[in-house]
């Protein structure tokens, strides 16, 4: 009964409601739109074919193109899913035109890009015998638009049955030792990779194509019988970059000015890490490359609550329960919320290169972490801390000493990704750093 | 510093297919030695076991980087050679102190040349300071301060030599060229607070200009070899460093001690000559394959082969038929000295053998000092710690600690300069002519206990304790 007074309600209000697409579909779909132009010689029916990895954007890019597509006077006719031959259906009903729309997300970037093939399905009165030709070549036409987190969610592509959790790929090689790094938003750069190495600050973008260098002036510096240093991309003010050097009285804040990477303040406490909503300061123990265990979320040192040290600190990248992770020389890392207490149980046995990443969108981060023995090989695992069994994924061996990490969107699917460093010695000896990527991106399985 | 940054990251990575644990700072370092370490003077030390607590204690003038090369250390700079090699202008760094807080300038680095000169007691590394022009003023005690040495400021002095020496910077790397302040302290990386019989406890120096050790403190010990092995295994001692291996994967250090016999030709007077050849026709890849504990190799001229550009040539064959021997003799070793103890009994078989009739005397090692500088012995197997990475500065400690200065002096006067080509050549002329006889060179074995990280033998065959880690910063 109540099914039948649904038909009825929709019977009287015509064709179900539609939700309005999200503004970058529309945006990315008027471009398109623009580029195919308007009907010519009255030849106006479109049937449109949308295809895309992602099954879920496949339903609103075609609402918002064939909305677009009708502004511009076309008369759009949109194609049965799962037809195999689309151009066939499209001449056989009697289209002028087919317009076969290939969208996703490109890869590393946040964007969404459309690529459609506009295919003359007229008949025509000189290929009477051949019903198949076409009347005129087709043409490319094509679009792109900044991807909003809407849009990043109905771009995700699923995991195929079976895959693994994550994949890990190599980003690049950076010469010298990557001492820390950290990725954010640096305007007007756009997304970056801070790396603090020991005699520079390097910035690059998510492909490791490099932006800018600083070097820094070691002379300042109290000796250190290994060198470290902290570093986050956030909101420090005047600069989006803050790092500091153990062995440095201060903490420095840089702005990416013209391409050049430029002082623009100091900070009294060494950053940590930054997401979206909070910054995380600490400092460093007297003469040690290690930090004191004491955390701040404002640029004050903060006072040791005991003798322990600390590795690092790492924060989620989007927040949430799991706000931030602080590695102690223990090799302990205990995860923490918003309000740096206690968010879960905390993890023993954690490598110096970490990470929080929500890589599987969740909600809740996952701790990407290297191994804890100096003695073994390499491997990366993935770890769920509030799941009954954490472990998510762990990589086969990887070159190389991992010592620090990051997270941020870098494969532009609206998810975290983890990048880690590790230190891999060159064949002339010198050291250099394989920047790895995690993700849980399914495209980067291909 | 960018040495530095550069050995600091090698270290990290030494090893194959390590991952990635950054060291972590604090605990107690518990190090196993063949004997309980006394002697914390760089101009004195000698013994395996002092010369780790000297490198824990001081800080050498220069440093030698991963890849062998001279590195500043103290020194501002690698003193470049000036005047053909006669001539070196050494520039410290500025700030410097010791661990005790007093001051560590020019004044204190040529205190510590002349200290090294001094002629009561002499210093068995008189081989350091004794190219300076003057050197032999002071050590025949007719002058404090050899003319050569010329403090310019606080931070600058020129030391100019009596013959010319090029490689001279490489003793300003080895220890006993450490400074050393008035009231003993040094600039290492750990500072000495307590020393006993059984032992030396030392707390890591904040003022060391490399950088505050790992570790918080550290405990040295004497361990045997079956109780270093229980102690490893145990987690008691953190790091054994003894000939032996005392437990698994241990890393060998350079074979850096010699071990050579000194003929005492006026003595033994025509039976020397069939002690030489005896000697002589040792096999000594078999004496340093079957009969040293630790790793070693034979030697086959005065320097260790490491530090040579080309292989030595090989023993000359024996001539005419040498004059009978005499009709007993005997073969004197410190006492203490394993290896050479070891070898002593396998050449007193090999003596038997070729018609020698020989006993083996071990004195405590002052008196076996006192007796080889005195002339008392037939046959002296003398253990000489090579601690300069350089031909002619190696052959220089041999003379000193068998013949005395002069040898020392003419060994550098003879080696300073050579080409490279005529080293061996030269080498083998002076150990005929100082009548000494190459033996066999060894090093030592650092066992690990599963803590501890860092482990990096320095190319001159000891281990930096500044750079030795404890895993989760030493919590047990």
């Amino acid at each position: 009964m109540l099914a039948a007074g649904a038909v009825l309600v929709a019977l009287l209000l015509g064709s179900p409601p539609r939700a309005a697409p999200p503004p970058a579909l529309t945006t990315v779909a008027e471009a398109l739109a623009d580029a195919l132009g308007p009907p010519a010689e009255d030849r106006r029916r479109l049937a449109l074919a949308v295809e895309s990895r992602a099954p879920a954007l496949a339903g609103p890019l075609e609402a918002a193109l064939e909305g677009a597509l009708a502004r511009r006077g076309w008369a759009v006719q949109p194609a049965r899913p799962g037809d195999r031959d689309p151009e066939g259906a499209a001449r056989a009903a009697g289209q002028d035109l087919l317009l076969r729309v290939q969208g996703g997300l490109v890869p590393g970037r946040r964007e969404i890009a459309l690529v459609g093939e506009a295919i003359p399905t007229w008949p025509s009165f000189f290929l009477q015998a051949r019903p198949a030709a076409r009347a005129a070549p087709p043409r490319v036409v094509q679009a792109r638009a900044e991807a909003d987190p809407e849009t990043q969610l109905l771009g995700r592509e699923g995991r195929p049955a079976g895959a693994p959790f994550a994949v890990v790929r190599k980003l690049g090689r950076v010469p010298g030792r990557v001492l820390a790094l950290a990725v954010g938003d640096v305007p007007p750069a756009g997304l970056t990779l801070a790396l603090a190495l020991p005699d520079a600050i390097v910035l690059l973008g998510p492909g490791g194509v490099p932006l800018a260098r600083r070097e820094l002036d070691l002379a300042t510096l109290a000796p250190m019988r290994d060198p470290a240093a902290t570093i986050a991309v956030g909101d420090f003010g005047a600069g989006r970059i803050a790092f500091q050097q153990a062995g440095a009285a201060r903490g420095e804040v840089l702005a990416l000015r013209a391409g050049r990477l430029e002082p623009a303040g100091a900070l009294d406490a060494a950053p940590l890490c930054a997401s979206s909503r909070a910054r995380l300061f600490g400092a460093f123990a007297p003469g040690e490359g290690v930090l004191q265990d004491g955390l701040s979320t404002v640029p004050t040192p903060p006072a040791p609550r005991s003798r322990r040290t600390l590795y690092g600190a790492a924060a989620a990248p989007g927040g949430g329960p799991i706000a931030f992770g602080v590695l102690g020389t223990d090799l302990r890392l205990d995860l923490l919320g918003p309000d740096l207490g206690p968010a879960a149980p905390p993890l023993e046995g954690i490598g110096t290169g970490f990470a929080l990443a929500d890589l599987d969108g969740d909600g809740v981060a996952e701790v990407v972490a290297s191994s804890p023995q100096p003695s073994g090989g390499e491997r990366i695992r993935i770890l769920a801390p509030r799941a009954p069994t954490p472990l998510l994924f762990e990589s086969p061996p990887v070159a190389g000493a991992i010592l620090a990490g990051a997270a941020g969107d870098l494969t532009g699917d609206g998810l975290d990704d983890a990048v880690l460093a590790a230190v891999v010695r060159e064949p002339d000896g010198s050291l250099a750093t394989d920047l790895l990527l995690v993700t849980a991106d399914p495209r980067e399985e291909r | 510093m960018r040495a530095r940054l550069l050995a600091a990251g090698l270290a990290l990575l030494a090893g194959s297919a390590r991952a990635g644990v950054r060291p972590a700072w604090g605990g107690e370092l518990r190090v196993g030695l063949p004997a309980a370490p006394h002697l914390a003077d760089p101009a004195r030390a000698v013994d395996p076991a002092d010369l780790f607590l000297v490198r824990a204690v001081h800080a050498p003038l220069l440093e030698i980087d991963a890849h062998g090369a001279l590195a500043p250390g103290l020194l501002a700079e690698v003193p470049a050679p000036e005047e053909g090699g006669r001539v070196f202008r050494l520039r410290l760094r500025p700030g410097l102190r010791f661990s005790d807080g007093a001051p560590l300038g020019a004044p204190e680095v040529a205190a510590s040349l002349c200290r090294l000169l001094a002629r009561d007691p002499p210093s068995p590394h008189a081989w350091v300071a004794l190219a300076i022009l003057g050197a032999e003023e002071v050590v025949a005690g007719r002058n404090a301060i050899p003319a050569g040495l010329q403090v310019l400021s606080a931070t600058e002095l020129v030391v100019t030599l009596a013959l010319p020496l090029p490689d001279f910077p490489w003793a300003l790397a080895s220890l006993p060229a450490s400074p050393v302040s008035p009231a003993g302290a040094g600039a290492g990386p750990f500072a000495l607070v307590a020393q006993d019989p059984r032992g030396a406890r030392l707390v890591a120096n904040a003022l060391h200009p490399g950088g505050r050790a790992y570790a918080d403190g550290l405990l040295l010990s004497a361990a045997d070899p079956r109780g270093a092995a229980r102690a490893l295994a145990a987690g008691t001692l953190d790091l054994v460093l003894r000939p032996e291996a005392a437990g698994p994967a241990p890393v060998a250090t350079a074979a850096l001690l010699a071990t050579v016999a000194a003929v005492n030709g006026p003595r033994l007077g025509p039976g020397a000559e069939a002690v030489r050849r005896a000697l002589s026709a040792l096999d000594r890849g078999e004496l340093a394959r079957l009969f040293a504990r630790g790793p070693a190799e034979p030697l086959l001229t005065l320097a260790p082969a490491a530090l040579l550009p080309a292989a030595p040539p090989a023993p000359a064959a024996a001539g005419a038929p040498a004059p009978p021997g005499p009709a007993r003799l005997v073969l004197l070793v410190p006492a203490g000295a394993g290896e050479a103890r070891a070898a002593a009994e396998r050449i007193q078989v090999k003596l038997f053998d070729r018609g020698l009739r020989a006993a083996v005397s071990a004195e405590e090692p002052p008196r076996f000092a006192a007796r080889l500088a005195a002339g008392d012995y037939d046959v002296a197997l003398v253990p000489v710690p090579v601690l300069a990475l350089r031909p002619a500065l190696a052959a220089a400690e041999i003379a000193l600690a068998t013949r005395g200065p002069g040898a020392a002096r003419q060994a550098l006067a003879e080696l300073g300069v050579a080409p490279p080509a005529e080293l061996p050549a030269r080498l083998d002329a002076l150990a005929r002519a100082l009548d000494l006889v190459p033996l066999l060179a060894t090093g030592e074995r650092a066992s690990a206990g599963p803590a501890l990280q860092g482990l990096r033998p320095l190319p001159d065959g000891g281990l930096d304790p500044g750079d030795l880690w404890l895993l989760r910063g030493g919590q047990r």
